[in-house]
């Protein structure tokens, strides 16, 4: 049995709704692992024990687990006692996994900038929250871009566990097919095809970003 | 008698088991030019910096305008607001222009309008000879163009003091000369300032009052004249026939 190249566009159609689902639970598990991870990352620079501890044991217990196992612990734990369904349990479980590791990045960005920066805002009288706000966010946030775009294409590979669960997205709508039409390596480059297209537009957008905030 | 703008009474300071500051009593008449010189890690950083509360002091007290400093939020940042403070190493904000660097400080601690605050910042550039620079990025300028816009930012808060931390010990030997011509024309204009500096020639000329210090305390203080030409102390006669 050879490769059927014809099969590719013949079958392309029926990717495009896995295409939009993979998309969609990947922006959904960023947007709120950008949440949790900017949350998680002051209390982690906190001197405060019960914010820093807290942040401490959500990125070991999320930094020392696999994704898959987090998965379907959120799946099937979140179906026992929310009643959740598969869909909302994928954004959550990523927006969990991720938010742990944009901590880290938004906590190496924040410390990585110099003290005298937080000691000349302050001396001009500015409270800290101000400070942070003004004067080390905004300097931060240009370090974190780089760190930041990368997580955001793990953050896209790593949806297709999302197909354990029932998430009809890219890899699972591949084996679908090819459980059906025997083309196995032609659903797999369709497949393929779009994670290469999403990362593309990821790094496009990035280094855009990046070029934008270098000028300013 | 004039009243002391800022006063310092029996200051300790410990980096953990290391004692900084020793007894530190000092104080600051308005428009008065006080120099602090002596060695690496004779504490002087450390003193100017608890004047301020970047250093937080163990022992002692700090008065501003005849009013002691306690060691909270609001009283801290309303007296930071009086000291203007300028660092070694400029700390200028990469992020903003030399004016937006200049004009945060009175838009966002004193509430001013950005219009106003945009002339004023204006006036005092002009002052530092950087008014030209006010559209330019902070990592466009040379060092002494940085410490330059830095002072300036510290004036526009309309500071009562202003306290300098070794201003020109990370600049380029040529570049020192503009940032001494500034520092010297507000101590003509009759601004109170605090200075901490390696360049004796500069306080001998410029301060009404040297201290020096060593090993965590004032071991002599006196008019230029007094300390540099007649020190009475041995440490101080060491440490000048050292650098002179």
């Amino acid at each position: 049995m050879g490769y059927d190249f014809s099969a590719i566009f013949q079958y392309f159609p029926y990717f495009l709704p896995a295409a939009w689902m993979t998309i969609e639970i990947t922006v959904l598990g960023i947007l709120l692992g950008l949440l949790l991870g900017l949350i998680t990352a002051f209390a982690k620079i906190s001197s405060k024990k019960f914010l820093n501890l807290p942040a401490l044991g959500y990125i070991y217990m999320i930094r020392g687990t696999p994704l898959l196992l987090q998965l379907l612990f959120i799946y099937y734990g979140m179906r026992g006692i929310l009643g959740l369904s598969a869909l909302p349990s994928a954004v959550l479980a990523l927006g969990i996994h991720n938010g742990a590791y944009i901590a880290e990045i938004f906590r190496g960005a924040i410390i990585s900038i110099s003290p005298g920066q937080m000691e000349a805002a302050r001396s001009l009288g500015m409270t800290y929250p101000r400070a942070m706000l003004r004067i080390i966010l905004p300097q931060a946030f240009k370090r974190s871009v780089p760190p930041l775009g990368n997580q955001f294409i793990i953050a896209l590979k790593d949806s297709s566990l999302a197909s354990t669960i029932t998430i009809n997205e890219l890899l699972l709508k591949s084996q679908q097919l090819a459980s059906s039409n025997f083309m196995m390596m032609e659903m797999l480059t369709i497949a393929a095809f779009f994670y290469l297209i999403y990362t593309g537009l990821f790094t496009w957008l990035f280094n855009s970003i990046e070029a934008k905030l270098e000028t300013n | 008698m004039l009243e002391n703008l800022i006063e310092i009474r029996n200051l300790h300071k410990w980096f953990g088991d290391l004692h900084v500051l020793k007894g530190i009593d000092l104080e600051v008449h308005p428009s008065e030019v006080v120099g602090i010189i002596g060695a690496s890690g004779s504490g002087k950083s450390t003193l100017l910096r608890c004047v301020n509360f970047l250093e937080r002091f163990q022992e002692g007290t700090i008065s501003v305008q005849g009013r002691k400093v306690r060691d909270n939020e609001k009283e801290i940042n309303a007296m930071r607001s009086k000291l203007g403070m300028v660092f070694q190493h400029f700390n200028l904000f990469p992020h903003m222009t030399v004016l937006g660097n200049v004009i945060e400080g009175p838009t966002q601690v004193l509430g001013k309008k950005k219009k106003e605050a945009k002339a004023t910042g204006r006036y005092f550039l002009e002052k530092v000879g950087m008014l030209d620079k006010q559209d330019t990025y902070p990592n466009m300028l040379s060092g002494g163009q940085k410490q330059r816009v830095a002072i300036a930012r510290s004036l526009a808060m309309q500071p009562e003091v202003m306290l300098f931390d070794e201003p020109t010990s990370a600049l380029d030997p040529e570049l020192v000369g503009e940032v001494l011509r500034v520092i010297k024309k507000l101590a003509e204009e009759g601004m109170t300032l605090m200075i901490v500096t390696h360049e004796m020639g500069f306080a001998r000329e410029v301060a009404d009052k040297v201290y020096f210090m060593d090993e965590g305390l004032i071991v002599e203080q006196g008019s230029p004249a007094q300390l540099f030409e007649n020190p009475q102390k041995e440490r101080t006669q060491a440490f000048l026939s050292q650098i002179l």
